[in-house]
């Protein structure tokens, strides 16, 4: 009987010997350069959105200076301010000639501004939904509604010096909501947050962390 | 009755005699990647020069450990040597072509490798 106890715990080193884990994992951080470096200006000044469509509940406009504005105060290196601007159309992005004029004498100083599209959706579909066990009506679809509210954001950042667009995206992002009582407003914010995270990973180049494994053997 | 004890006594010696030099020689491949798990001590307390330091005495006393080569090459990746890290990923890769690991490794790389080449090209051509 010990014999056969100690052939199994031979048996049981080698069993343990071959099996443990040969590989651990460990984060590497992958930098990505800014598609645009912000921190070359000394000064951004943002000013008044072109709006394609007014929000029905808020001042879409206001609102969107004020988020950018506090964001890039919290974010950003350079000094930030804000200055209101009247557009006529949507040309004006490419009129050299119009930026140029607003801060003449203005070195190493950006622009910050854009096109914007809000728009709010509501989708219904027939659901399956939980029979109760007290209802004596017993349904088991019903029509559900969704909100779904999307940001369009066309930003520019313009040379003020030269009129010259430096750098320009668009972001869309969409959210959609269960409650029936949500509002514009505070969809915007939950829009804008995600516009901000991907405009300031394109113009600060932040890191994202990557797995790489180590082997043992 | 004597004859069956001895022939148990024999069955017994005659299985440790077949499983120790097994137990053994793992044991021996443990001794052989001690530089290597030294390593990925180090690594795993972020001490990576030390990692990497570890890692080429063990390629140097085996140059066919797929092993050091990879955790050499994660090693020059965490320090930016992009080109050290490269030619380790492939000498591992050459070494082992079927690790799962290595290649997720190498991919992962080539593809941060490429995305960086690919923005540095687009910088040059703005300034032009």
């Amino acid at each position: 009987m010990k014999k056969n106890k100690s052939i199994l715990i031979l048996l049981l080193l080698f069993f343990v010997s071959c099996t443990s884990v040969n590989y651990f994992r460990v984060n590497v951080e992958v930098s990505r350069k800014a598609l645009f470096d912000i921190n070359q200006f000394k000064e951004i000044i943002v000013t008044d959105f072109f709006i394609k469509k007014e929000a029905e509940s808020f001042d879409l406009n206001q609102e969107l200076v004020n988020y950018f504005t506090t964001q890039m105060k919290q974010n950003l290196k350079p000094e930030i301010s804000s200055r209101r601007i009247s557009f006529p159309d949507e040309e004006i992005f490419k009129d050299k000639a119009f930026w140029k004029n607003i801060l003449p004498d203005s070195q190493e100083t950006a622009i910050f501004t854009g096109i914007v599209d809000y728009t709010q959706e509501i989708r219904k579909a027939v659901v399956q939904t939980k029979k109760k066990a007290d209802e004596t009506f017993q349904r088991d679809k019903a029509i559900e509604e969704r909100r779904f509210y999307t940001l369009n954001l066309n930003f520019y950042f313009i040379d003020a010096q030269t009129g010259e667009v430096l750098y320009t995206q668009t972001f869309r992002e969409t959210q959609g909501y269960k409650n029936p009582k949500q509002t514009g407003a505070f969809a915007f914010y939950d829009l804008a947050d995600m516009v901000k995270v991907k405009l300031f990973n394109n113009v600060l180049g932040t890191a994202r962390i990557q797995q790489r494994y180590l082997i043992k053997d | 009755m004597k004859v069956t004890t001895m022939h148990k006594k024999f069955t017994f010696y005659l299985l440790a005699f077949l499983f120790l030099p097994l137990v053994f020689s793992s044991c021996s491949t443990n001794l052989q990647s001690n530089q290597i798990q030294f390593g990925i001590t180090a690594a795993q307390r972020g001490l990576w020069d030390e990692a990497i330091f570890r890692w080429k005495k063990a390629v140097q006393s085996y140059p066919d450990s797929a092993a050091a080569h990879n955790n050499l090459a994660v090693a020059y990746e965490i320090k930016r040597n992009w080109d050290e890290a490269k030619k380790e990923y492939e000498t591992a890769l050459k070494l082992s072509p079927n690790n799962s690991h290595i290649k997720t490794n190498f991919e992962n790389f080539m593809k941060n490798l490429e995305a960086r080449e690919e923005e540095d090209t687009n910088k040059k051509n703005e300034k032009k």
